[in-house]
């Protein structure tokens, strides 16, 4: 299969697959990630917190998938990235993972005790789960794009400290604003009455403070962090990306100010999908860029599986992701009324 | 490096035993509510959906953990298993991405849809059901085809320098027979939980005097079922057995414990292994000739005993002994519960029989007891191989700072403790509140 490509193409066929399903997962999961992140703060009671549970219930399980993917994608497609990655940032990973289980399992088990004191405990247990996963992603993904601290011999020194740069820092908190703005917007969205309201006054503040820090965060990048350019010198067509985040981000302003609260929603997404990506062509041909040495960093085509895997795999992302996204587009018209106070579903 | 590997070791069989406490109840009930959904949409029967409610809520609860425990597994094949994951790479990725796209989707987008569809779009809802039960069946194929690799590697080549396995046949990962006996096996073992499960929360409400037509249906279904599945089980996994003990000679003599090759071996219905001497400490009632039947078809047969295979190849012998007598005892048992249900219901002395109702009960933990079993005969009875023949356990190890492993053992093993606390208490209490039922 796929004879006709060199296993060089393949590899920068996977890349490009990669930098996608990430961008995806982004996307996709962001607003599950920001309703916990924000009802405790505009939910005033078991009503309201069940709206917005039930504005992301049909839908987080099915959007966590893309991580998942991401994840077996980096293992089947760069087996010597997934190695390193998972190993290099043991503690952070770990973290990671605790996040994800804790706001899993909060969304489910919400409601499913009437102890409001228990009730309460998850509801926590949400925000900090999904606090954890766009934090520790956030705080990740800045240090992928400013390189990890791999020596010679592919030997990593860097320690836990060292990843919390100001520019991861800036990083995460950016990741974790777009989530949060994702969210206020989706809700604004979702609902009706109180809640809805008090997501779209939130949001109107969110993206202006969403747009200040995507354009110190890109103009970090651009500026302070070495060989961030290199990909766009060479190719200036892919200065398109992070013009598309800020674009993105001003629009989100624009649209949440005028309460249009679903362009403002696709606006943020577009800007938080074109900072990833941004970023992501910005390491290439580098998966884990190093940050001692650009030589020391591991380069997709030495991390790649073999022709025989690329290809069926690439066969299988072909044939399977459109129908799993034509399948995902269609959950979301099945539940697309707003979801009233008055209407609980038993979650 | 011994403590490294001992921990990353205990931690990854902590978390994988965790994740399948919940794995074969979530196989099972995803067929049988999408059973009942199908039902209620075909002759609008209320006992129907008031069963794919009782026993939905309870599927629902028990997906939760299951679902995020999964990930658990794939972050460690990254985190401590690193060095396993750049040699099995090229083999194993596929499986986990494809069970992604395949299963996870399904389950995931399906599950969603399936909670939040009322009753009054009953086909979409069935219709969503069916697409869990379906990813979560897919995702145990999948799943099974990496591990199967790891048992019986087949459709690879070793790289020039040997660093790692290179997939030179994707289809021959699949059509692995070690995969189909161990898929049929694990799904078989699941549908019986299952099938125990039921039986034993309906005796819980029979004991009550509650024998409203909701349990006495699940009852009746479930009966057949556990009783099919407590024989097919033995059936089949006589095969599977031989099947493994041709394959691995190692994990099949330690299962029966057989020290001296020989032929008609006989099999001691009492035996008390001691690896330390090469022998057994005790071994009384020996049957002539049987474990030579049962590992080669032939009462004459030979089988190679442990004392003549490469020592520094051995599994743990005692574990592996224990578990697989464990696992076929209590096998047997179930066949006989079954049979006695399906006697007393027959015979309309069921719902009197409250000895009978009580061991249901109380034997809703054993079919959890016996497939740990099951997978410690089958994973520690690969040791010290992580990868069959090809990678030793110990060289498949990140090497990442001890102190990190002992953390995050710690943390997630008393997160998890925290959970499934949480997890049983809702059960129950959804067991015994029973809510819409009546």
């Amino acid at each position: 299969m796929f004879d006709f490509l060199t296993h060089d193409m393949l590899a920068i066929i996977w890349f490009f697959l990669w930098c996608v399903i990430w961008g995806v997962y982004f996307i996709v999961d962001s607003f599950s990630l920001g309703a916990g992140l924000l009802t405790p703060f505009i939910a005033t009671d078991k009503v309201q917190r069940t709206q917005i549970q039930s504005s992301v219930g049909p839908f987080w399980g099915g959007n966590e998938v893309w991580l998942i993917l991401a994840a077996g994608g980096t293992f089947a497609a760069f087996p010597l990235v997934f190695s390193k990655m998972f190993t290099f940032l043991y503690l952070p990973m770990m973290l990671l993972l605790i996040g994800l289980i804790a706001r899993g399992i909060s969304i489910e088990y919400l409601h499913k005790d009437e102890n409001p004191q228990i009730q309460k405990i998850l509801m926590w247990g949400w925000f900090a789960g999904s606090l954890l996963i766009s934090l520790v992603l956030g705080v990740a993904f800045a240090n992928f794009f400013k390189g990890l601290e791999i020596s010679s011999g592919g030997v990593y020194i860097g320690t836990l400290i060292g990843l919390f740069s100001p520019y991861a820092l800036v990083g995460g908190v950016l990741f974790v604003l777009m989530s949060a703005t994702s969210g206020a917007l989706w809700i604004n969205v979702k609902t009706e009455g109180d809640v809805a309201a008090k997501a779209g006054d939130l949001a109107k503040k969110s993206t202006l403070i969403v747009l200040v820090l995507a354009l110190v965060y890109l103009a970090y990048s651009f500026m302070g962090i070495e060989g961030f350019t290199i990909n766009y010198s060479a190719t200036p067509a892919l200065y398109l990306l992070p013009v598309l985040a800020v674009v993105g981000a001003i629009l989100a302003v624009f649209f949440a100010k005028k309460d249009r609260g679903f362009p403002a929603f696709c606006s943020n997404l577009l800007a938080f999908l074109f900072v990833v990506e941004s970023g992501l062509a910005s390491i290439y041909p580098y998966m884990l860029k190093s940050s001692v040495s650009l030589e020391y960093g591991i380069d997709i085509f030495e991390a790649a599986s073999s022709h025989m895997t690329l290809s069926v795999m690439l066969g299988g992302a072909l044939v399977f992701v459109p129908i799993v996204i034509i399948y995902q587009l269609w959950a979301y018209t099945l539940f697309k009324e707003k979801i009233k106070e008055t209407e609980q579903v038993d979650y | 490096m011994i403590e490294l590997l001992l921990l990353s070791r205990l931690q990854f069989a902590i978390t994988a035993a965790f994740h399948f406490i919940f794995v074969p109840l979530t196989l099972g009930l995803a067929l049988l509510v999408a059973v009942m959904e199908t039902m209620y949409y075909r002759n609008k029967n209320e006992t129907w959906r008031k069963m794919a409610d009782f026993w939905g809520n309870i599927f629902k609860i028990n997906f939760a953990i299951g679902l995020v425990s999964g990930i658990t597994l794939t972050f460690q094949l990254g985190t401590n298993w690193g060095a396993y994951a750049e040699f099995m790479g090229d083999v194993f990725g596929p499986p986990l991405a494809m069970e992604a796209l395949f299963a996870f989707f399904l389950e995931g987008t399906f599950l969603g849809a399936w909670i939040f569809l009322g009753h009054n779009r009953q086909k979409l809802k069935a219709f969503s059901m069916w697409m869990v039960a379906l990813g979560t069946n897919i995702s145990s194929l999948w799943i099974i085809i990496a591990n199967g690799f790891m048992q019986h590697p087949v459709g690879y080549e070793m790289a020039a320098d040997g660093s790692k396995v290179v997939m030179t046949d994707f289809i021959a990962l699949i059509t692995n027979g070690y995969v189909w006996y161990m898929l049929v096996h694990t799904l078989l073992a699941a549908y019986l939980l299952t099938s125990f499960v039921i039986m034993g929360i309906c005796a819980y409400h029979f004991l009550k005097g509650n024998n409203n037509e909701v349990f006495k249906k699940s009852f009746s279904i479930a009966v057949i079922i556990a009783l099919a599945t407590a024989v097919m089980l033995p059936v089949l996994g006589h095969g599977y057995a031989q099947y493994v003990a041709a394959l691995q000679p190692t994990k099949g003599a330690a299962m029966d414990a057989i020290w001296e090759t020989g032929s008609s071996v006989p099999m001691y219905l009492i035996q008390v292994p001691d690896s330390s001497t090469g022998s057994n400490s005790i071994q009384l009632l020996g049957i002539p000739g049987l474990a030579s039947f049962l590992y080669t078809g032939s009462f004459s047969g030979t089988i190679t005993g442990l004392n003549q295979l490469p020592q520094d190849e051995l599994p743990p012998v005692e574990m592996i002994f224990w578990s697989f007598r464990l696992m076929t005892i209590l096998g047997s048992l179930f066949i006989i519960v079954a049979l006695l249900g399906l006697y007393l219901q027959k015979s309309g002395k069921l719902y009197t029989s409250k000895k009978y109702l009580k061991l249901l009960m109380w034997s809703i933990p054993l079919p959890y007891i016996t497939i740990t079993a099951g997978w410690i005969v089958a994973e520690v009875g690969r040791q010290p191989w992580m990868v069959y023949g090809l990678l030793k356990t110990a060289n498949g190890v990140s090497l990442v700072p001890t102190s990190d492993v002992l953390l995050s053992m710690v943390l997630i093993s008393a997160f998890y403790m925290v959970l499934l606390i949480f997890e049983i208490y809702l059960i129950k209490k959804t067991v015994v509140n029973a809510t819409g039922v009546e």
